[in-house]
């Protein structure tokens, strides 16, 4: 008992060696090294966390969870943030949070509508579905990728109650308009942050202006603690139903292994229950089990320190992909950021205009095959998915924009691990399918 | 806001006699974040090093208000936590805090002559709030405040700076006046304004029981009864 101090040092000092035999430096091979899109940037700090609270053994939310959901709410500026095991689950907190009883009136009920994109992630659009409200699809704008303001204000109905959007691959949307939109018709906002972390706009962050906002901690994401993702809010009432959802359903909100924080465990009456009847074991929403571990947390704690590097390493790693498209202004469509926002860019996203003498499949294939990898904008139109195919949703315009992403649309990483090396060998490789199809469509 | 444990010392314990302390409280690690009227956990445990299990704890309202980088808390020996902090605890000591807790004043309500009514070390929240900047934001608020003598008022500067700042404020004391009269004060102030209620667990079921049974709305009667 008395040593375990000593055996802990030892086993950090032994675990930073390790990192250092295992994971230090690795050298890019043109040719041989995969230029991936995502991938988790770390160093000994990472493991090192792991591994204490690993030796903690406390496993449920603890002190690390505490460290990480501060230098969140530090980060963000943000007073609530719940933590989660993924940014999907996070979507669904916001989004089950409206729904709860607590907030009234102003509560989402089933038929109401909400305003949403269909070029997107569907983790967006899922909880409106699962919840039984209405998607109304709107339209994006090239090459800004988010919705498109004047639609989007054609779209309101009587029915419509809140605007669930993201911030595509880290471009926010035009907040301001989305956000006067939503006031002038009493409408909640939800921010789906998660690939925008770190992106601001007009000199805040993102995340910071709906209602409730959303972050994923996914390994593609902007800092990763392999599965997991947060619930941020200003709103306590909002913030308290969130955690009542993630945590069961109940009305307690002891942290694991905590007991009457309240003080007022048994003297308080609720429902049908008699008075005095255990809170613990209160429950007041329909809820899930969604939270995350105290060594996710650790890793998270440590990915913290790294994010505004990160986020510096994404923004250059979009200018020079911008650099290597931009060489070719008659095949491609190259993304811009909304006016007045400084994105943390998720992505580099191409779009290929009609007169490129190849399409987007060519191009992706050639540009795998020689190990780049790229990404389509992740569902293309959702409304053509077999899942979604046969659910209640409207389109409120149509989405010839979004049919165009779907067809002409890839993605490439800007992630901290890509290096200018690594771009550079893609402009080679970008630049001798260009030649080729030139030459092949001469030849004809 | 985030519920974080703090490494704490005592830098100052100052006794009122009869069982009644004030200690004042400086974080270890990073100042320390909540809202005026909220609560926290205290932890004596010396064994315990931050991780794991939190040790037997016991709550106590804030005092002192978020702009203040101590933390202030009154207790009174009642039960066999309090007397160990009785007797352990001394300038200097270390001790754990968990916080923030409660939502006592972040709960939705008006602040338009907005009725506070406290009972003894009850007025301890609501200290929190009258020196704190947000307290500008009430329009005409009215301040009961009951204790068992004027000795026992252990809060007479921060209540006297309420009073140069123009405030209702209306005190009984027991020996003198009798207890709280909430018939009285309900008969005052009528059903519209939001009632804040704080001290003994008796006192707060009567009262609270009292304005119900006479036509205040119980969602505008807000109770501090972790106690």
């Amino acid at each position: 008992m008395g040593d375990h101090s000593a055996i802990r040092q030892e086993i950090i000092a032994k675990t930073i060696q390790y990192y250092k035999a295992r994971f230090d430096e690795k050298e890019f091979i043109p040719g041989k090294t995969r230029v991936n899109y995502a991938g988790r940037v770390f160093d000994e700090k990472e493991i090192v966390n792991a591994v204490e609270a690993s030796l903690d053994f406390w496993l449920t939310e603890g002190r690390f969870s505490e460290n990480f959901a501060e230098k969140i709410s530090e980060f963000l500026g943000v007073e609530h943030v719940l933590l989660t095991n993924s940014g999907s689950s996070a979507n669904l907190l916001a989004f089950a949070a409206l729904t709860s009883e607590k907030l009234g009136e102003r509560r989402l009920k089933p038929g109401d509508e909400v305003i949403s994109v269909a070029a997107g992630f569907p983790a967006t659009v899922a909880p409106i579905i699962q919840y039984g409200l209405i998607p109304v699809f709107v339209d994006v704008t090239i090459p800004t990728y988010n919705i498109d303001i004047a639609m989007l204000r054609g779209a309101i109905t009587p029915q419509t109650r809140c605007i669930f959007l993201a911030h595509t691959l880290g471009n926010p949307f035009d907040i301001d308009a989305v956000m006067q939109i939503a006031e002038e018709n009493n409408l909640w906002v939800i921010e789906d942050n998660c690939d925008a972390f770190g992106s601001e706009y007009k000199g805040r962050k993102t995340g910071t202006f709906g209602n409730i906002s959303t972050i994923s901690f996914y390994p593609a994401h902007h800092i990763t603690t392999g599965e997991g993702g947060a619930v941020c809010t200003d709103d306590h009432q909002l913030a308290a139903i969130v955690r009542s959802f993630r945590d069961w359903g109940r009305d307690c909100y002891c942290a694991g292994g905590e007991n009457n924080t309240c003080g007022k465990r048994f003297s308080q009456q609720f429902g049908n229950l008699p008075k005095g009847f255990d809170h613990k074991y209160v429950y007041s929403e329909i809820g899930y089990n969604l939270k995350m571990t105290d060594i996710q947390a650790a890793i998270g704690t440590a990915q913290m320190g790294k994010l505004p590097l990160f986020c510096k390493q994404r923004k250059n790693n979009f200018k020079e992909w911008h650099r290597v498209f931009s060489k070719y202004p008659e095949y491609f469509i190259l993304t811009e950021a909304t006016e007045g926002s400084d994105p943390a860019w998720f992505a580099f996203i191409v779009t290929l205009k009609e007169q490129a003498p190849f399409n987007r499949d060519e191009l992706t294939m050639y540009l795998n095959d020689n190990l780049i990898e790229t990404r389509n904008l992740f569902a293309g139109n959702l409304t053509r998915q077999p899942g979604y195919l046969n659910q209640n949703f409207r389109h409120a315009s149509n989405l010839d924009n979004t049919d165009y992403i779907m067809n002409n649309t890839f993605f490439l990483g800007t992630y901290p691990g890509l290096t200018k090396e690594m771009i550079d060998y893609s402009e080679g490789v970008l630049d001798l399918f260009i030649a080729g199809k030139l030459h092949d469509n001469k030849e004809i | 806001m985030i519920i974080k444990r703090y490494r704490s010392v005592v830098v100052s314990l100052q006794s009122h006699g009869e069982g009644i302390y004030t200690i004042e409280l400086q974080s270890l690690n990073g100042g320390y974040k909540y809202a005026p009227g909220q609560f926290l956990h205290l932890a004596l445990d010396s064994d315990y090093d931050g991780t794991g299990q939190w040790p037997e704890s016991r709550c106590f309202s804030m005092q002192s208000n978020p702009d203040e980088t101590n933390i202030r808390i009154t207790y009174a020996v009642k039960g066999r936590f309090t007397t160990m902090m009785e007797t352990h605890l001394r300038e200097g000591s270390e001790v754990w805090l968990k916080l923030p807790y409660g939502d006592l004043f972040t709960r939705d309500h008006v602040k338009v002559n907005t009725v506070f009514i406290a009972g003894g070390t009850g007025i301890t929240p609501f200290l929190s709030l009258f020196t704190h900047e947000s307290f500008s934001g009430y329009s005409n608020p009215k301040i009961y405040l009951g204790f068992r003598s004027s000795e026992h008022n252990t809060y007479k500067a921060e209540l006297n700076r309420l009073c140069n700042r123009h405030h209702y404020l209306r005190f009984w004391y027991q020996d003198v006046d009798g207890p709280i009269n909430i018939q009285q004060i309900c008969k005052e102030n009528g059903p519209n304004p939001d009632y804040f209620i704080s001290g003994p667990p008796e006192m707060i079921k009567t009262f609270t029981s009292y304005l119900i049974e006479n036509g205040i709305p119980d969602s505008q009667v807000k109770t501090d009864d972790w106690g």
